[in-house]
């Protein structure tokens, strides 16, 4: 059914999961302020009114309790949507997530599934500090046993949300808050999208190629998907054309696409709201280093966060952001 | 009971860090009008306010010295000025400038100063063990230094919390914890939230007295404490103390509060605390009304300071975002 | 030709008398129908959904951050 109608980041993720929410009773949400408040986020506004109190619960604070309830639940038969309010709260339940939900399936042979969505908020850029403004991208997707989704739109995020609710395994589902277009914190025109009314899914393990172009490949995800494709404009009216390419799912990895558009322009620039060291950006590089360094007409570079806590004040955390500028900056300086 | 200085001090600590808050509510505003952009304005960010919990930092912090460790949380302002954290390096660091606390780098809701042995963070019930650890430290250098670790009704229900509470127990720390109950985790009332309706009651599963303060009572929570202070001095191990305190503002600056029954924060504000604490001591001779006014002055004013001062502050150098992150 | 009006009685205009348009979820000259979410208004801290108030074409008349008011007619749907 073709659809007209825009929605932010925020309402596709609340779209998605009441519907897969109507078709499927074994579906239920938990979390910090997600029933009366409908998310802190945004994310399950309508569930509470729609579904009620046995199936959205609003929990303690207590995120060891809470998710490793949700692997137990899942591992029973139940498919439960778990928000972890800021990804930088991990630190006080990570066992019940990289050690219990990422590995049942393994140390079951296949036997046991831990069919949950682990939604939770990242990203920096409104002065919310060290505690609170952190991507981690590379950190769930270092430990294996977990998929991690990142979407950089309306479109995608509904997709992908139906698609992590459906998949048998457990899924970090990782939504950047200043793309969900919440009023209270701004967000890019092109987060918004037009999305459709009926569930569909996007598989995973399949990037978007935003743009094409033939000089340079950037590739990215999540806000920074936003910020390349101004980069991408500016460098146009330069005369060097960028290919964008949007990743949506980190785990698993479209390394296929990559390599296609590295092996078509040669420059590779990787850009990340993540750390810088010992993450996603090296990860790319090395990926496409491994099969064929010869692809590389210029040394890959990439974009990141550097290697500190991120500051509060708006200098200190604009200086340490990646932005259109710099990024236009180093795909120019990789065609020498 | 306190004495009329012990009363001067909480009654002026109180109505600084009131209009401290009353203050900042207004600041934060700057720049968010008519479109609420969080990032946007004079101060950025996330901004968590304590007025009507001031009795639980004043009747706590009057007992305590500048070598005992207060750990607080992510609604700080009134422990840290009752703990005698610099007000003007405060104000510039939850204004971003190069002269705050950390030059800018924590903001709010990291307000660390280790002259008065204070700090917080923004991970809920996180602040429990480090006071732990800080009580630690002064029974292994054989001092009598105590410490204090603040707590939110909702941190009651973090694993941290109870980690550190059985540890301060079993190691017979000199340890306090405070949790102020305002009813609230975000959105969350506590009854929906908490399997016991007084969390003092959990101080008898770690074998450590519980008290229950009711209702934000300054004078009450002043002897609890100073029970409590004491108790750690003479090396008897922790106490847990519960205050029913007030949350006037929203969990956080733009928190629509549509959770919150109508009326609440009204009835809450016909009874405050600090109006009580005042009327009451003038009333029974322990302060005259010249002296309570005096103090309301000299308070303001040292906020009013504190603001300019961090208005007219520089703002770090960005490249200073990089630097700090070792010794 | 019917108004997309901002109703009163939604806040308490004395307490804060603007708002702001936060969100809109049709694109000019899209065909919206009666009941549809068309619209967000943010009023200080609180978000309010508008709806259509009829079948048609929709036009915008106030932009995304665009200041509202009680009775503020931020846009039409026009019949066809």
């Amino acid at each position: 059914m073709t659809s007209n109608r825009i929605l932010p980041v925020s309402r596709a993720m609340s779209e998605a999961i009441a519907e897969e929410m109507r078709a499927d009773p074994s579906v239920f949400v938990m979390g910090e302020d997600i029933g009366t408040y409908g998310g802190i986020f945004g994310a399950t506004g309508g569930l509470l009114d729609e579904f009620g109190e046995a199936r959205v619960r609003d929990t303690p604070i207590s995120e060891t309790g809470f998710i490793s309830a949700g692997v137990g639940a899942a591992m029973s038969g139940m498919r439960p949507i778990v928000e972890l309010m800021f990804v930088d709260f991990f630190g006080v339940c990570m066992d019940a997530i990289y050690n219990l939900a990422a590995k049942n399936t393994y140390f079951s042979g296949g036997n046991y599934k831990v069919p949950m969505v682990i939604m939770t908020a990242t990203g920096g850029g409104y002065s919310d500090a060290g505690q609170h403004s952190q991507t981690l991208h590379g950190t769930f997707a270092h430990l294996p046993g977990l998929k991690v989704v990142a979407p950089s739109n309306a479109y995608d995020a509904k997709g992908l949300m139906t698609a992590a609710i459906r998949d048998d395994n457990p899924v970090m589902f990782m939504f950047h808050k200043g793309l969900q277009g919440l009023a209270w914190m701004a967000s890019p025109d092109a987060a918004a999208t037009v999305v459709p009314e009926d569930a569909y899914e996007i598989p995973f393990g399949q990037a978007s190629v935003l743009r094409e172009g033939k000089d340079v490949t950037i590739v990215t995800l999540s806000m920074m998907v936003h910020k390349a494709m101004e980069a991408a404009e500016a460098l146009a009216k330069d005369g060097v054309e960028a290919e964008v390419i949007d990743l949506r799912t980190i785990v698993p990895l479209d390394r296929e696409t990559i390599l296609n558009s590295v092996a078509k322009t040669g420059r590779l620039l990787v850009v990340d709201e993540d750390y810088r060291s010992f993450g996603l950006t090296g990860e790319i590089i090395a990926g496409v280093a491994e099969h064929d360094p010869t692809l590389f007409k210029a040394p890959p570079r990439r974009l990141a966060v550097p290697d500190v806590p991120i500051p509060y004040s708006r200098p200190l955390e604009q200086f340490i952001m990646p932005d259109a500028a710099a990024i236009a900056e180093a795909a120019r300086a990789s065609l020498g | 009971m306190p004495s009329n200085a012990q009363i001067l001090w909480m009654y002026e600590i109180m109505e600084k860090a009131r209009y401290y808050e009353d203050t900042m509510a207004a600041v934060y505003m700057e720049g968010k009008s008519p479109k609420f952009d969080i990032g946007a304005g004079t101060v950025p960010g996330e901004m968590h306010l304590a007025a009507g919990q001031e009795p639980c930092a004043a009747g706590v912090c009057v007992h305590l010295r500048p070598d005992d460790a207060v750990t607080a949380t992510h609604r700080p302002h009134h422990v840290a000025i009752a703990k005698g954290v610099d007000l003007n390096k405060m104000t510039a660091e939850i204004f971003g400038k190069a002269s705050g606390l950390a030059g800018g780098r924590g903001g709010h809701m990291h307000l660390l100063d280790p002259a008065v042995n204070f700090s917080c963070s923004g991970i809920i019930a996180q602040g429990a063990g480090p006071a732990a650890g800080a009580a630690l430290a002064a029974k292994l250098r054989g001092t009598d230094a105590i410490a204090v670790s603040y707590l939110g009704d909702g941190a009651a229900n973090q694993g941290g919390f109870h980690e550190a509470m059985n540890l301060a127990a079993l190691w017979q720390l000199p340890v306090v914890f405070v949790i102020e109950d305002n009813g609230w985790g975000i959105s969350v009332p506590k009854a929906k939230s908490t399997s016991v309706a007084d969390n003092s009651v959990r101080a008898a599963a770690y074998g450590m007295p519980g008290v229950h303060i009711a209702d934000n009572d300054t004078l009450a929570l002043f002897d609890a404490a100073e029970e409590a202070v004491a108790r750690a001095r003479r090396g008897e191990g922790p106490t847990l103390i519960e205050v029913e305190t007030y949350r006037y503002y929203g969990h956080f600056q733009g928190d629509p509060e549509l959770y919150r029954p109508k009326g609440e924060v009204e009835a809450l504000k016909a009874k405050d605390p600090i109006k009580r604490l005042r009327d009451k001591a003038i009333a029974d001779g322990s302060m005259t009304e010249a002296e309570a006014d005096a103090a309301l002055a000299r308070a303001k004013a040292e906020v009013d300071a504190a603001f300019a001062y961090a208005r007219e502050a520089a703002y770090p150098a960005p490249e200073d975002a990089l630097t700090a992150v070792f010794a | 030709m019917t108004d997309i009006v901002i109703p009163t009685g939604l806040w308490d205009a004395e307490v804060t008398p603007e708002g702001i348009v936060s969100n809109w979820f049709y694109a000019d000259g899209t065909k919206v129908a009666k009941g549809d979410v068309v619209a967000e208004i943010m009023v200080e801290k609180s978000t309010f959904d508008i709806e259509a108030p009829a079948d048609g074409v929709l036009s915008r008349s106030v932009a995304k951050d665009g200041v509202i008011r009680p009775g503020t007619v931020i846009g039409h749907v026009n019949a066809g």
